[in-house]
C-alpha cells in the first residue's frame, strides 16, 4: 500500500461571525495517497475551497484530525506553517494571482527566494519551458493570455519541488481548449513526476479525467469514485 | 532577483505616489541640512570675520555695542564721533600691544550698482592700520605717500567693482576732490575689501569732521587683561570698551536661539515627511492584500513580508535622502542669498557649510526615520493571513 499524502479524520470548519455561524464543512474522513490525481466537484459553496484551504495549511480546523504530507498542522505554528506552504505544497489558483510587477520568470523564482533558494537556480526556466513558455520568459501578467497566466502560475506553484499541487477551480476563468490543456499538464506532472494532485473544480468532464472523483455537498461527501486508470495507465 | 529589487519593483508600479513621497523625504532632508550647514557655517565664518579683523577690542563712542560692532565688522560707517585727543591719551597704556585710529565715513554714490545708487563706505586710517591686520597686504601698490595727501587704497571688491587701478583716479561723490589711487589691497574675505582707504587727516578734512574719530582699534598684549583695561578707561564718560569675543559670543547666542527656533520648523518638516511615508506604504499595504497573502501561500514567512514591506519604506527613505542632499548642496546658494537678504549682520565668507560629517549625519537620521516610519506597515502586512486572499478569490 502505498503512503499516504494526506489523512482527514472527523475534520469539521466552521465559520463564526457575531451574528451567525456558518458550518462549511461538516465532519469528513478522507484518505488520499500520494501520487493520486484527485478532483474535488460540487456546486459553489459545497466547500471545496475551505476543503483545499485546510489540507493547504492555509487554515486551521474547528474541529477533527489532519495530517498533511505525515505532520499535524494543528501543532504548527505560522512560521513552521510558512515552510510546509512554501516547501512540500503548491498552490494553482483560479485567478493566478500573479505579482503584476514582475514578469513570468521573477514571478516563478519568487517561492524559491521564499525558500532562500534562488541562487544559480535554472528550475524557473525550466519549469517556463516544460509549460511551454519558455519563449514568454521576460513578459508581464498584462502581456498573458489567461491560459499563459495560468500556466506560469502551475509553474510557480511547482518552483521548490512540492509533494502535493492543489488546485482550486484552476479553469474557473480559462475557455474550453486552455482548460483541457492544463488537465493535460496535470495528467502528465501527476504520470511522470508522481506528483499528488488536487483539484476543486466545476467542470465534470474535466474532473472525470482524473483517477478519482470526490462529491462535495453541503460541506459533506457525498461520492468517492474510483475511476479506472485513464490514458493506457 | 532579491527583496531588494521585489521591493523596488512594487515602488515602480506606483511611480508618482512613489516620487511624491520620495519629494516628500526629500525636501524634509534638505531643509535639515541646509538649517545645520548654516549654523555650522555662519559659526565658522563669523569667527573668520572676528579673527581676522586684528582687533580684539574696539572703543567707540557710548551707545549700543551690539550696533557699533555689527557696524565695524560690516566695515560701514554711521558709528558716532570720539575725540582723536581720547586716542592720544590710551595710546600710552601699558598693556596695549598695537593701536589704530579708525574713522569711517560714507557717501552716497548715485552711480553705484548699476545706476541704481548706493552707500560707499570710506575708512580713514593710519600705518599702524596695517600692523593690527594680519592678513592685509598689497595686491600692487603701496602705502600713501603722506599723512594728509589726495591718495586712495582700494579694497579688493572695490577695485574690482569701481574697475580701477593703481595710477587711477576716482572722486567721492559731493567732493569735489580727485583721488590718486596708490595701492589695492589683497583679497582679505571680510567686509573691509568693500571699502575705500584714505589717510586718517585726509578723511578727517574731507569729510569736515578734524579732530574726530569713529574707533580705536586694539590689541592687548594680553587678552586676559582686557577688564584691567576696561577699568583704567572707564573714566572716560564718552567711550565704550567693546570685546569682540563677547560680541561674537552673543551673536551666535542670538544665531543659536534662531536655531532651536528654525529646527523646529525642520522638525515639522520631518514629521510630516514621516506620516507621508506611513500613509504611501501602508496604502500600497492594503491595496496588496491579496498579492501578500498569495505570496504567504508560496512560502513566504511572516519576517519575509516584514523585510519585504520595510525596504520599501528603507528605499524611500534612502532616495529622499539622496535628493534632499542633493537639494541642499544645490539650494544652498539661494539659502545663502536669502539669509544675507534678512540678516542684519552677515559675516562674509560662505554662510553655508554642508560638510560630509554633516551629510552623513543626515543621512543616517533619515535612515532611523525609515526603519521607524516603516514598521507600522510592515507589521501590519505581516500579521495579514493567507486565507484572506484565497476567500476573496472564491
Amino acid at each position: 500500500m502505498r503512503e499516504h499524502a494526506l489523512i482527514a479524520d472527523k475534520l469539521k470548519k466552521v465559520y463564526s461571525s457575531t451574528s451567525q455561524k456558518i458550518v462549511a464543512l461538516k465532519e469528513n474522513d478522507l484518505k488520499i495517497e500520494k501520487g493520486e490525481f484527485v478532483t474535488i466537484m460540487g456546486p459553489s459553496g459545497a466547500g471545496k475551497t475551505t476543503f483545499l484551504n485546510l489540507i493547504g495549511c492555509l487554515d486551521k480546523p474547528t474541529s477533527g484530525k489532519l495530517n498533511v504530507l505525515g505532520c499535524d498542522p494543528m501543532e504548527f505554528n505560522e512560521e513552521q506553517l510558512s515552510i510546509i506552504r512554501g516547501e512540500k505544497i503548491g498552490f494553482v489558483f483560479e485567478d493566478f494571482f500573479l505579482i503584476s510587477s514582475l514578469n513570468a520568470l521573477e514571478n516563478v523564482q519568487l517561492p524559491l527566494i521564499f525558500a532562500r533558494n534562488y541562487k544559480n537556480n535554472n528550475k524557473p526556466r525550466d519549469l517556463l519551458k516544460r509549460v511551454g513558455l519558455s519563449h514568454r520568459l521576460t513578459h508581464f501578467p498584462n502581456e498573458l493570455s489567461g491560459g499563459e497566466l495560468q500556466r506560469v502560475a502551475v509553474a510557480r506553484a511547482l518552483a521548490n519541488n512540492p509533494e502535493v499541487l492543489l488546485a482550486d477551480e484552476p479553469t474557473g476563468n480559462l475557455d474550453t481548449k486552455n482548460a483541457q490543456e492544463l488537465f493535460s499538464l496535470f495528467r502528465n506532472l501527476n504520470r511522470e513526476e508522481g506528483l499528488t494532485i488536487v483539484v476543486a473544480t466545476h467542470n465534470v468532464k474535466l474532473g472525470y479525467s482524473a483517477d478519482r472523483v470526490i462529491h462535495l455537498n453541503d460541506g459533506k461527501i457525498e461520492k468517492d469514485e474510483r475511476l479506472a486508470k485513464q490514458d493506457g495507465r | 532577483m532579491k527583496f531588494l529589487i521585489l521591493a523596488y519593483k512594487n515602488l515602480k508600479r506606483r511611480k508618482f505616489r512613489s516620487f511624491l513621497t520620495i519629494g516628500g523625504v526629500a525636501v524634509a532632508v534638505a531643509v535639515l541640512v541646509s538649517l545645520l550647514g548654516f549654523n555650522a557655517g555662519y559659526q565658522e565664518a563669523l569667527t573668520s570675520d572676528v579673527d581676522k579683523m586684528g582687533y580684539q577690542i574696539v572703543v567707540t563712542a557710548k551707545g549700543c555695542p551690539y550696533e557699533a560692532a555689527t557696524m565695524i565688522l560690516n566695515g560701514e560707517a554711521g558709528l558716532r564721533f570720539i575725540d582723536e585727543d581720547i586716542y592720544k591719551q590710551i595710546t600710552s597704556d601699558p598693556d596695549i600691544d598695537k593701536i589704530t585710529p579708525l574713522l569711517a565715513q560714507l557717501a552716497y554714490d548715485l552711480e553705484k550698482m548699476d545706476g541704481k545708487g548706493g552707500f560707499t563706505n570710506y575708512l580713514g586710517i593710519e600705518k599702524s592700520y596695517i600692523e593690527l591686520k594680519p592678513n592685509v597686504g598689497f595686491k600692487s601698490g603701496g602705502w600713501f605717500s603722506g599723512e594728509n595727501t589726495d591718495e586712495a587704497i582700494l579694497g579688493y571688491d572695490a577695485a574690482e567693482s569701481e574697475q580701477k587701478s593703481v595710477g587711477d583716479k576716482i572722486s567721492i561723490p559731493g567732493k569735489d576732490i580727485t583721488f590718486t589711487i596708490v595701492g589695492v589691497f589683497n583679497r582679505t574675505a571680510t567686509q573691509e575689501d568693500g571699502v575705500i582707504f584714505l589717510p586718517l587727516k585726509t578723511t578727517q578734512r574731507i569729510f569736515d569732521v578734524e579732530g574726530k574719530l569713529t574707533g580705536i582699534g586694539i590689541k592687548l598684549k594680553q587678552i586676559e587683561k582686557i577688564s584691567e583695561f576696561e577699568e583704567r578707561l572707564y573714566p572716560i564718560a564718552s567711550i565704550q570698551v567693546i570685546s569682540m569675543s563677547q560680541v561674537k559670543g552673543t551673536i551666535l547666542n542670538l544665531v543659536n536661539s534662531a536655531k532651536v527656533l528654525i529646527m523646529s520648523v525642520a522638525f515639522i518638516a520631518i514629521f510630516v515627511a514621516i506620516l507621508g511615508v506611513i500613509n504611501t506604504i501602508l496604502m500600497s499595504v492594503f491595496e496588496r492584500t491579496q498579492e501578500i497573502g498569495i505570496m504567504k501561500a508560496i512560502g513566504a514567512s511572516k519576517l519575509d513580508i516584514f523585510k519585504l514591506i520595510w525596504i520599501e519604506t528603507l528605499i524611500v527613505c534612502t532616495l529622499g535622502g539622496i535628493f534632499g542632499s542633493i537639494i541642499a548642496i544645490i539650494g544652498g546658494n539661494l539659502v545663502e542669498l536669502l539669509v544675507r537678504e534678512v540678516m542684519p549682520y552677515a559675516p562674509s565668507g560662505k554662510l553655508l557649510l554642508i560638510t560630509p560629517d554633516l551629510l552623513a549625519y543626515s543621512f543616517l537620521g533619515v535612515i532611523i526615520v525609515g526603519i521607524i516610519s516603516g514598521l507600522l506597515p510592515a507589521l501590519k502586512a505581516a500579521s495579514m493571513r493567507p486565507i484572506e486572499v484565497i476567500r476573496s478569490g472564491e
